[in-house]
């Protein structure tokens, strides 16, 4: 109606000072169409941002409040610290040792670009890593929000460095973990084992018990046997964290609870001191191989369990460089390989009990049938030689493993057939491996014709592979054929003899003990088996092994020599293995039990290659009789 | 009413109020920022006096002094340029007296005054843009409208300053609509635009080049340059529809929010106060441009109109890019938000700029006569004057 300007009075428009009041009513606003489309498209504007925010905030608002949370929520695991192992009198055989993990979060790095490739300029000259490296395992990394360890196990100087610039260091923080020492590495590398890095199979297995992809976990011995008691379980606690990664509170937390130590029932000192008289005796004769184990035959704990060469543990518990562990794998000692529970050899002539006990069980001979001991025997067109190349007389089984006769078990084995052989040494536990905590026992071999055909590969029944031969039941019972056994199957046996018959279940833990000391588990004796012999029969054939380190035979001359009594039972075994026939190489064994009456101890010694077991295996075992009898009351106390 | 009302009586109280409801809320926003609360109520107090002070003002006087300003704000521009302190990569403040000063906030108001008072030369004095004597906009002040701006919108986007230059563009578009731009000059603007912003990333610095990208897909990189859009996102989006409540924002609380009392105070606003909230903010800035709108409806001329009218637009544009960024609608180009910003300069500049349009407001024709008055007439007769009743 009322144009613009409509009320202009005059070239001077008016100051508010000089306006009249008149009265009347305010002039109507001029809405030009043009002020009429720009108010229209600003309330648009307005429209169309509340549209997008009501997407944003009801739409999508269930989602973007869970990642805020995610943002500023962080699940911390709280890590359990790891069990001690003690031997059985409480000495430390592994120590938790802190070690700091140098770890970055790579969400909470600085965004602007300058300034994180500055800190990790700095972060890698403060920890001594190279950059590309710490970049590698950050981009690397699947979760941006989550810790990745970018250099593990940093030297207390580094540890300082970076400390005192954690300031500066967004993102950065450096985690207290504790490394295993272990106290005796070479001497109880087998024993202990150590721990490792988990790999992914572990971890996809382990994870639903808590497991982080970057622990570690034990990968050998006693720390991967025990796993699960030492381990503990690990906390956590849920803290919120601001935008650099700095914990403003914790909201829930759940205390890691401690492993469980362990007691094993090793000495600690008797195991250095088998140890020791197992090297000299291999260095005496120039070998490098070798394993000792010793057992309590009542109630099956072992003393000692050395497998010579060890190798040093604490190269793995710091993570051991690729070029140590090739040198490790490739040394043709084989130090990594634990000879005493996995090394599988012929027993040779330390089976002749076996092959008696099975004689006189199946009535073939009586304790008091008397047979020769010719130089050889012919059998076929196959002629069997005895270790002597003279007829040593006629003898009864207890002078026939005092003399170590291979005749007269060739005769014995040919009567009893091999089935009947390979019940008897399943018996004493051959061909099962013995349940131990540590991994890596094996099982042997008690072959018979069933065994040679299952395993022969050979479509032809008939042929030399599969079919089981007389010479092979003949040369069985002397120890040889397909026998193979392992120096724990070997203690375990003899502590069999020695205990009356009962084929125990080895063990290496004494005690179990919780967080505050509560015992929570006992070494109990555990009874495999009963071995089918009479007491008189075992008695027979204990009888043999009691004569054979007693005058008049040569062996009793290291009993002699280094003052030990010679109460007790003994046996060697020379066992052949591979060869041409010409040239035949032989491991050397000795078993041994003692006192005669109530035995206490069993040893089984094993030395690689050591051809005659009289001169190379019992003396190690006479060794450490020596420092047994000298510390008996220490090692039993 | 049958006393003259007083002065402030004749104040626009809707957009006063408006106003600093705004500010209430921006300085609750700010406090629970963790920012130095104390100086932005010193900011907000100084802006207020500014306020006051230029609604006194007679907006008249600034259309004489109008080159003045102009050189002014040029030589500000430059001064920064020179003697600048840098901050976050860009050179924008200047010390006077120990305050930072942005004269980049300053000179979005001077442009204002600068571009109304060309606009509105050569016209009639008492006509008002979209009048019948105001006509079309001549092409020699198209262009040196133009060719004004682009000057210190270089000097700002050198800085530099994506935001602010915006602002600048979008203030002489929204001056340059309203003063009756033909539609051949919207045209040609709009051919300049298309030919200029494929230009544009050549001119940008590498991270104002990434933003852009990061932009178009922010999990691109989602810790560096698309972190803060992110964040921001997810700080809008948790807010829902009643809010954490106020100072239980995780996102900005924790700082996890970038900028978070400057740039993308929004986000921390919305995270506190969910959708209610941010349409109540939303709400209070639709009064207050319309409210500007209205300013410009009611002008007593045109100086006072565009001058309104810039106003507006400036309030408008910087609110549209910064909400827009703070949604992910928009690329991020820091640019505060009006009245709610932590900041100085910026919170002084918007509440004069606000003053100002109050000036036009206090100064507009207040009596409607019945029937045309003639010209001659210095008085109206009381009979022909309706009284309200």
């Amino acid at each position: 109606m009322v144009g613009a300007g409509s009320g202009a009075r005059g070239a001077q428009p008016l100051g508010v000072e000089r306006q009249l009041w008149l009265g009347g009513r305010e002039p109507r606003p001029r809405w030009s169409r043009r002020l009429s489309a720009f108010a229209a498209a600003a309330l648009l504007s307005l429209g169309i941002l509340g549209l997008r925010l009501a997407q944003l905030q009801l739409g999508e608002g269930t989602q973007l409040r869970q990642q805020a949370a995610s943002n500023s929520l962080r699940h911390l695991v709280l890590p359990a610290e790891r069990g001690i192992i003690y031997d059985r009198h409480g000495r430390p055989l592994v120590q938790n040792s802190p070690a700091w993990h140098l770890r970055v979060v790579p969400a909470d790095l600085p965004r602007a670009p300058a300034e994180r490739d500055g800190e990790l300029h700095l972060l890698a000259r403060l920890s001594s890593t190279p950059e590309q490296d710490l970049r590698r395992l950050l981009e690397a990394a699947r979760d941006p929000f989550g810790p990745v360890t970018v250099r593990a196990d940093l030297t207390s100087a580094q540890a300082l460095a970076v400390n005192e610039r954690l300031p500066e260091l967004p993102g950065v923080s450096l985690q207290r973990v504790a490394v295993r020492t272990y106290g005796d590495p070479l001497v109880l590398s087998h024993v202990v084992g150590y721990l490792g890095r988990i790999d992914e199979d572990e971890y996809e297995q382990l994870k639903a018990e808590g497991y982080q992809p970057d622990e570690s976990l034990g990968k050998a011995g006693v720390e991967a046997g025990l796993e699960p008691v030492l381990r503990g379980r690990d906390g956590w606690v849920e803290v919120e964290v601001d935008a650099r990664g700095q914990v403003v509170r914790s909201l829930r937390e759940v205390e890691p609870l401690a492993g469980s130590s362990v007691y094993l029932s090793i000495d600690a000192g008797f195991q250095d001191a088998t140890a020791q008289a197992l090297a000299a005796g291999l260095a005496a004769r120039g070998l490098s191989a070798g394993a000792a184990v010793v057992v309590d035959p009542r109630s099956g704990e072992l003393l000692a369990l050395v497998s010579q060469p060890g190798y040093d543990v604490n190269l793995f518990a710091r993570g051991i460089s690729g070029a140590d562990y090739r040198r490790l794998l490739e040394d043709p000692a084989r130090p990594l390989l634990n000879r005493a529970i996995s090394g599988q050899y012929p027993p040779g002539s330390t089976f002749k009990m076996i092959t008696g006990a099975a004689g006189l069980e199946t009535g073939a001979i009586s304790a008091d049938s008397v047979l020769g001991c010719p130089p050889y025997i012919r059998y076929g067109d196959w002629v069997y030689h005895n270790w002597a190349s003279y007829s040593l007389g006629a003898m009864n089984v207890t002078r026939a493993l005092a003399v170590s006769c291979d005749t007269f078990f060739y005769v014995v084995a040919d009567q009893v057939g091999d089935q009947t052989l390979a019940r008897y040494a399943r018996a004493f536990g051959y061909g099962t491996a013995p349940q131990i905590e540590i991994p890596g026992a094996a099982p042997g071999i008690a072959p018979d014709r069933d065994w040679k055909l299952a395993r022969c590969g050979s479509s032809n029944p008939r042929s030399d592979q599969c079919r089981w031969n007389p010479g092979d039941t003949i040369t069985m019972g002397i120890g040889q054929s397909f026998l193979l056994t392992t120096p724990l199957i070997q203690a375990m046996y003899v502590s069999a003899l020695a205990n009356g018959g009962q084929l125990l279940q080895p063990t290496l833990v004494h005690e179990v003990r919780g967080p505050g000391g509560k015992v929570l588990r006992r070494a109990q004796k555990t009874v495999v088996g009963q071995v089918p012999v009479s007491p008189a029969n075992l008695a027979t054939l204990r009888e043999g092994m009691r004569q054979s380190i007693n005058p008049p035979y040569h062996m009793n001359y290291w009993f002699q020599q280094a003052g030990v009594p010679a109460d007790g039972g003994g046996k060697t075994g020379t066992a052949q293995w591979g060869g041409d026939g010409q040239d035949t190489p032989t491991h050397a064994w000795f078993l041994y039990f003692a006192p005669f009456d109530q035995p206490e101890i069993a040893i089984a010694i094993f030395c690689e290659d050591g051809s005659l077991s009289e001169v190379t295996a019992a003396p190690i075992a006479v060794r450490i009789m020596r420092y047994y009898l000298d510390h008996r009351t220490e090692i039993r106390g | 009413m049958s006393a003259r009302p007083g002065l402030w009586q004749r104040l626009d109280g809707l957009q006063l109020l408006a106003a600093l409801m705004l500010l209430a809320l921006g300085l609750m926003t700010v406090y629970s920022a963790n920012v130095d609360f104390g100086r932005q109520l010193l900011w907000v107090a100084l802006g207020l006096i500014g306020f006051a002070v230029a609604a006194a003002f007679d907006y008249r006087r600034l259309r004489s002094v109008a080159t003045a300003l102009y050189c002014g704000c040029l030589l500000l521009l430059v001064a920064v340029a020179l003697a600048g302190h840098s901050a976050l990569g860009a050179r924008r403040w200047l010390s006077v007296g120990g305050f930072p000063l942005e004269p980049s906030e300053v000179s979005k108001l001077l442009m204002v005054a600068v571009l109304a008072a060309l606009l509105s030369r050569r016209r009639p004095a008492t006509s008002a843009p979209g009048g019948r004597r105001w006509g079309l906009l001549p092409w020699p002040d198209f262009l040196v409208a133009g060719g004004l701006v682009a000057v210190p919108a270089a000097l700002i986007l050198a800085q530099p300053d994506l935001g602010t230059a915006i602002v600048f563009v979008g203030v002489l578009a929204g001056m340059l609509f309203l003063a009756g731009a033909r539609r051949l000059q919207v045209a040609w603007a709009l051919a300049a635009s298309a030919v200029l912003l494929p230009l544009l990333p050549l001119l940008l610095r590498g991270y104002q080049r990434r933003r852009l990208q990061v932009f178009l897909d922010p999990s691109q990189d989602p810790l560096g340059a698309g972190y803060n859009l992110i964040q921001a996102r997810i700080a809008v989006g948790s807010g829902g529809l009643f809010g954490q409540g106020w100072l239980h924002g995780v996102q900005g609380q924790l700082g996890f929010v970038p900028e978070r009392a400057t740039d993308f105070i929004f986000a921390v606003y919305a995270e506190q106060f969910g959708l209610l909230g941010c349409l109540l903010l939303l709400a209070l800035f639709g009064v207050l441009i319309l409210r500007l709108a209205w300013t410009v409806a009611v002008a007593p001329d045109g100086f006072g109109a565009l001058l309104a009218a810039g106003v507006a637009a400036m309030f408008l544009i910087q609110l549209v890019e910064n909400v827009g960024m703070n949604v992910g609608l928009l690329p991020i180009a820091g640019i505060p938000l009006p009245l709610v910003s932590y900041g100085g300069s910026a919170m002084i500049t918007d509440l004069c700029a606000l003053g100002l349009a109050q000036s036009v407001v206090l100064r507009r024709r207040s009596v409607q006569h019945r029937a045309p008055v003639r010209p001659a007439d210095e008085l109206v007769e009381p009979s022909t004057v309706r009284l309200p009743v």
